[in-house]
């Protein structure tokens, strides 16, 4: 019996010891992200006047029929997942293969790992205005070096077309976000033990075979990582796509994003730009725990 | 009270009602009003520190020029600037937060907006607004009083839009007369490429944020009115309007316009037109002066001319409001920066705008302004100012339903439908249907 009430008495000793030493944090999180998103939603089912001097009219459901009958919406929805699967799949392969290259022994190695944390420590939108004058149609590095290598004849406006535009907006985001997947994909290469290797060299498998079984798998944890990482920050860029085009041209870079930053910011139609952002910040959400589910689940069946 | 716009008669009308009420009352605000009504504008009573906010154009000379008026005896002036781009924005959300801002720059879609948000005062009894207004050209006071007479800005400078043209190259064309309308320009953008001085001769800031700009220029140049005076979008009834966006697509599409054009800045235009790759170049007025000083192998042969033929241009402007100002002393102080910065100083000068002319080729919406000596001497020698004068006053027309407060969603809109048109996306026809629509839902609520 004593023993019980000692037990008891220490366990809520524990619990409230765990809670005092969370609460700074729990508070944090309820300011920084609870009580906003909260707002967000609430607004979202507003007709919320600019100067935000109330919720205004309670509106219900009006601002999401709006937004999923609009044309607009559905093209930025496209464009959207044209960009994140882009965005998504080539910073991860390209991260990957940075890793498993500076993971070898060679000359210089120390500098190239360093090299890797530049683009990484460079702001989205430096990134951004970097990438508009390399792509210049005029003076452009992008241009000369592609004439110079004979790939096109003369200089391109590549900007100015909703093809190359997209494509260059996706391929400036991975410049960046490709050497965070290398850096943390390399950290994960360096906790492997070089044992596996060499077991699976002694039953006679090749390269590939020693990426596909042994690598990968170490990695998996770090992957999922990596790869829900970058869903989330494909679901959410903003700044390298708005100092390159600022959407443009026409409609062809307008990720929901910018629509959101459109409605919210310069028109100022508060509700409508809420509930775009709760379908964004939804949409990242099931794409994130879809990329968990699947990844676990190859995993599990492994 | 409401200030009567529809002729410079009803202007001095509603001064008299007004004079009348004042003296009537002779209250203190008359008084301190008197000298600002005989000399621009008077010391501020206002002893603590006013904030201001504008973008970055020149920010030295911003500090300078409100430094100048706080060293003769008015308040200090904390100015905060922040980037043009995205202005808008950032101000909007600012107010939104509660900031308390007693005078900033806007943009002249924005200023009806602003007032209806409680974030700007009219400015209507104020003392000396009658006066600045009805100093102000006819043509430009749309944008300043709004159709109900209220006073909701004042200007913090005016341009029209005009043809910047390299004189050389269409003499070398063999284009006799400089072109002014929009099938003049294609025809002699056609010529000049045919004659091999140019490849893409036509340069417009055709940016998504710029093209509502343009649509009015180029309406205006056939001499159709978008809008009516309620606001109701009117350009589809009229059957030349097909016509302009087929020019306007055929300019882009057949290459007499650069494919760079959808996101060069002007900066760059102006250096293509100074390094001579480009010969025909539409936008504000004062763009001469940086074409000139750019000093590249054509500088000197660009010149300026009106565009519209016998019909008009647009004339834009940027505004300066006030925002919500409680304490009536610190409210008069802001405002006498304002007609300062906007207006005339204390001697009855353009002071201001005479900065900015001699800086960057800025032009003030008052015919006094064009005929100053002061003025005059600050414009560069290319400037032809009585001509400009003439496109002020004569050749040129604000469209009032730009500051309505449901503009800003349409502007937003009209960028995405004009590039469309431009890479093939939209016929003309569809182009029309869809800005007539996106005019008539901004105006009907949220929408995207």
């Amino acid at each position: 019996m004593s023993s019980s009430f000692s037990n008891g008495s220490l366990a809520r000793a524990d619990a409230w010891f765990g809670m005092k030493m969370s609460a700074v944090a729990a508070i944090m999180m309820a300011v920084l992200l609870i009580i906003p998103s909260a707002l967000t939603i609430i607004y979202s089912l507003h007709n919320v006047p600019a100067n935000g001097s109330s919720f205004g009219e309670f509106v219900g459901f009006r601002n999401y029929e709006i937004i999923f009958t609009s044309n607009v919406f559905w093209r930025s929805v496209w464009v959207t997942v044209v960009f994140s699967v882009g965005f998504v799949v080539l910073s991860t392969l390209f991260g990957l293969a940075m890793a498993l290259l500076l993971n070898q022994e060679f000359l210089g190695r120390g500098l190239a790992r360093g090299l890797l944390i530049i683009p990484w420590a460079t702001p989205w939108l430096v990134i951004g205005i970097l990438w508009k004058w390399y792509a210049d149609g005029s003076v452009g590095g992008l241009n000369a070096l592609l004439v110079g290598l004979g790939i096109t004849g003369e200089y391109q406006n590549f900007l100015s077309d909703p093809n190359s535009a997209l494509l260059l907006a996706i391929t400036a985001a991975v410049w960046r976000q490709a050497s965070f997947a290398g850096i943390l994909l390399l950290a994960g290469l360096q906790t492997l033990p070089g044992e596996l290797y060499e077991a699976a060299e002694l039953d006679g498998a090749n390269w590939w075979q020693r990426l596909n079984n042994v690598t990968i798998p170490w990695l998996r944890p770090v992957l999922v990582t990596v790869t829900v990482l970058n869903i989330i920050y494909a679901f959410l860029q903003f700044d390298v796509i708005f100092a390159m085009t600022q959407g443009g041209p026409g409609d062809a870079t307008q990720v929901l994003s910018i629509l959101i930053y459109r409605q919210l910011f310069v028109v100022t139609q508060i509700g409508l730009g809420s509930a775009l952002a709760v379908v964004l910040g939804l949409a990242a959400l099931i794409g994130g725990l879809v990329t968990v589910k699947v990844l676990y689940r190859g995993k599990a069946a492994n | 009270m409401t200030f009567e716009m529809k002729n410079q008669h009803t202007t001095k009308r509603g001064v008299d009602r007004r004079s009348f009420l004042r003296g009537s009352a002779a209250t203190a605000i008359g008084l301190a009003a008197f000298p600002a009504i005989m000399s621009g504008t008077a010391h501020a009573a206002y002893t603590g520190t006013l904030d201001m906010l504008a973008w970055d154009f020149q920010p030295d000379m911003i500090n300078n020029l409100v430094s100048a008026w706080t060293a003769e005896g008015n308040p200090a002036v904390d100015v905060a600037v922040i980037p043009n781009l995205g202005y808008s924005p950032a101000i909007q959300t600012r107010l939104r937060g509660g900031a308390e801002i007693d005078l900033y720059y806007n943009f002249a879609y924005n200023s009806q907006k602003f007032i209806d948000e409680g974030w700007a005062l009219k400015l209507n009894d104020l003392p000396g607004v009658d006066e600045l207004i009805g100093d102000m050209f006819e043509s430009a006071r749309a944008r300043h009083v709004n159709a109900a007479g209220d006073v909701i800005s004042v200007p913090y400078f005016s341009a029209v839009h005009t043809l910047h043209y390299n004189a050389q190259f269409l003499t070398d064309a063999g284009i006799d007369k400089v072109p002014s309308t929009l099938a003049d320009i294609y025809d002699a953008s056609l010529k000049l490429r045919e004659a091999g001085i140019v490849e893409a001769p036509y340069v417009a800031f055709w940016v998504k944020e710029f093209c509502e700009e343009y649509l009015h220029t180029y309406l205006l140049n056939e001499g159709i009115e978008a809008f009516d005076e309620a606001g109701k979008p009117i350009f589809g009834d009229d059957p030349r309007t097909v016509g302009v966006f087929e020019w306007w697509q055929n300019m882009y599409r057949e290459g007499l316009a650069p494919a760079s054009v959808l996101t060069d800045d002007p900066g760059k235009l102006s250096n293509e037109m100074a390094q001579g790759n480009a010969a025909l170049y539409v936008l504000h007025h004062y763009f001469l002066t940086s074409i000139r000083s750019l000093e590249g192998p054509q500088s000197a042969n660009v010149q300026l001319a009106p565009i519209g033929g016998e019909n008009a241009t647009l004339q834009i402007g940027e505004v300066i409001q006030l925002g919500q100002i409680e304490d009536e002393e610190r409210r008069l102080a802001a405002w006498e920066l304002a007609k300062y910065y906007g207006w005339k100083d204390q001697a009855g000068k353009f002071t201001v705008f005479e900065k900015w002319a001699d800086a960057a080729g800025l032009a003030a919406p008052y015919p006094g302004f064009f005929t100053d000596p002061d003025v005059v001497a600050a414009f560069p020698d290319y400037y032809d100012l009585p001509g400009l004068s003439q496109i002020f006053e004569t050749g040129s027309k604000v469209v009032p339903a730009r500051t309505m407060p449901w503009y800003p969603d349409f502007q937003a809109r009209v960028g995405d439908i004009v590039h469309a048109l431009l890479l093939g996306q939209a016929t003309p026809q569809q182009t029309v249907d869809a800005l007539t629509a996106a005019a008539n839902t901004a105006q009907g609520g949220p929408s995207l």
